[in-house]
């Protein structure tokens, strides 16, 4: 294994104590477990954001605190969900008396261990509810879409719910809009290299040289189908079809395009499959409202990426054009 | 007939871990097909805070329910992953059960270790054939409350349900997950046993064989 790391062991709380001396301005950390908030949270008369999941997916989670975004996050292990104390604790330091609304993929580990902390704040009187993302339509057929994953488009919902909040939105409100960006959003992934786990220093699956795996989930689990490489305006067209018929994307839609990079994809090749997407979308006359590109949610180095696409409305339009000032994602 | 003393449960949890330890890197291949072969270092790793939390029980405190108590709430708080909340219930669900008891006569142990069992059903709301952990517990409190109604030794009994554990174990390698991460696998997750499956086997394997005494 060639990591530039320490001891395999001390790699997040290493990872965090360099991550909160980095940006004393934006975060803080918990004393009593590993959660990082904004640095303001609890910020008063707003519903708190609380998202977490496992490590390994930087810029997620942790780079989405600030305003307009995120206000907690409860930091797992490499690619395993944090327990329900953290959660908790999470929902506890951000709750400034409006509830707090839970973001989250669906993994059975992030959906118990969410779900348990929500029980238990409940019963002290917090409101909460939560928001399952399941974008990833390579990872369970239609009409099964409660057993699909989480991917990137969870940094969608995360601007969204973000945007809305800091508007005063109550949790309600908030609920509604959320589920409404999982119900319009759509993503897939391919990648062609899988990334060692640090932890154990094996790669989180094996591919041949000149293979690809499409439709691959974001801790390298397998998706429909291991093929010969392809080019990039080939692989592009496929992941383009699956997503655009599964919602489906119409003519005369309005869309947000997220091209995300799965950890050690040039930007350069993200470019060259966005200029394919807004090929396919320019012929089905679907137009693209805003286009984000670049590393939103990796899977530590791998190799391949994501498109994600989200049909907007005029609400979510105002709300993804909404400035933010998160870590690793600042809009104007 | 003769009880199994709280000092038996608590030793277990040694053993636990280390047959938890000796079998981590093979947890870690079987949970590599699912994606990302971490099992054995998440269940050792909340194993370890186990037998922290156990040898920090108070000594003169005998309450097995406590301690199931207390080794649940260690799972739940500290292991995350999908098998913190479901290992965690499990204890919590056969704390309850054996609250106030020194020691467990054996209906009596059939009675918590169907509260455990259930406990993992319940939250991760598996049946039998999903392909999880519950295949290698189902058959094993199936066996333990099918000797004990046939009127067999306790030692006897503890013997078969271990087997029994193993044998639900096998089994996963032919089913087809619905539950859980390797469920979007499909046909793909035929031909590779469980790794929750796996990790409860090696619970079982080494508590059972705790509560037997043998020096296995």
């Amino acid at each position: 294994m060639k990591k530039f790391i320490n001891r395999p062991e001390n790699l997040i709380e290493e990872m965090l104590e360099g991550f909160v001396k980095a940006h004393p301005d934006k975060v803080r950390r918990l004393e009593t477990e590993r959660v990082l908030v904004r640095k303001d949270a609890p910020v008063k008369g707003k519903v708190g954001i609380v998202t977490g999941g496992g490590s390994g997916h930087k810029p997620a989670f942790i780079g989405y605190l600030g305003r307009g975004l995120v206000d907690a996050v409860a930091v797992g292990d490499i690619f395993a969900a944090p327990p329900v104390s953290r959660v908790y604790e999470a929902i506890k330091a951000v709750h400034s008396g409006q509830g707090v609304l839970l973001c989250l993929g669906n993994y059975s580990g992030d959906v118990m261990n969410f779900g348990m902390a929500k029980e238990l704040a409940e019963a002290e009187g917090i409101p909460v509810e939560h928001i399952i993302v399941n974008d990833d339509v390579a990872s369970s057929p239609k009409g099964r879409e409660e057993n699909r994953r989480g991917v990137a488009g969870e940094v969608v919902l995360w601007k969204v719910v973000g945007a809305l909040a800091e508007e005063g939105a109550d949790l309600p409100k908030l609920k509604e809009v959320g589920e409404r960006v999982v119900r319009n959003t759509r993503s897939m992934g391919v990648a062609h290299t899988p990334c060692i786990l640090p932890t154990t220093g094996k790669p989180s699956f094996t591919i041949g040289e000149d293979e690809m795996e499409i439709g691959v989930g974001h801790h390298g689990e397998p998706g429909i189908q291991r093929t010969k490489m392809m080019s990039a305006d080939e692989v592009t067209t496929l992941m383009m079809e699956a997503i655009l018929e599964d919602l489906p994307f119409r003519s005369g839609d309005e869309v947000l395009v997220l091209v995300n990079g799965l950890g050690s994809t040039p930007l350069l090749e993200m470019y060259i499959a966005f200029r394919r997407i807004a090929e396919i979308l320019t012929e089905r006359n679907i137009s693209i409202h805003r286009t984000y590109i670049g590393e939103f949610f990796t899977s530590l180095e791998m190799g391949g990426f994501s498109i994600t696409l989200t049909r907007l409305d005029d609400e979510l339009k105002r709300l993804i054009d909404a400035p933010c000032d998160g870590v690793h994602f600042v809009q104007h | 007939m003769e009880a199994i003393p709280f000092s038996r449960f608590k030793e277990a949890f040694t053993r636990i871990l280390e047959n938890l330890e000796r079998h981590r890197e093979e947890l870690n291949d079987l949970d590599a097909p699912i994606g990302d072969s971490d099992h054995g270092e998440s269940v050792c790793r909340a194993f370890a805070r186990v037998k922290e939390a156990v040898d920090a029980f108070p000594e003169d405190q005998k309450d097995i329910g406590a301690l199931f108590t207390a080794v649940g709430k260690t799972i739940l708080f500290s292991g995350g992953a999908a098998m913190g909340p479901l290992y965690g219930t499990a204890f919590l669900d056969a704390g309850k059960v054996a609250l106030g008891k020194s020691s467990l006569t054996f209906p009596e142990f059939v009675e918590v270790f169907a509260a455990f069992v259930e406990g993992v059903r319940r939250r991760g709301k598996a049946e039998p054939g999903d392909k999880t952990m519950y295949d290698t517990l189902y058959p094993t409190l199936l066996a333990l409350k099918g000797a004990y109604e046939a009127g067999e030794p306790l030692e006897e009994a503890l013997k078969k349900a271990k087997e029994a554990a193993r044998l639900g174990m096998e089994s996963t390698k032919g089913m087809l997950a619905k539950r859980g991460r390797s469920s979007r696998l499909g046909e793909r997750s035929i031909g590779h046993i469980d790794p929750g499956a796996a990790s409860s086997y090696f619970i079982i394997e080494a508590w059972f064989e705790s509560l037997m005494g043998s020096s296995s």
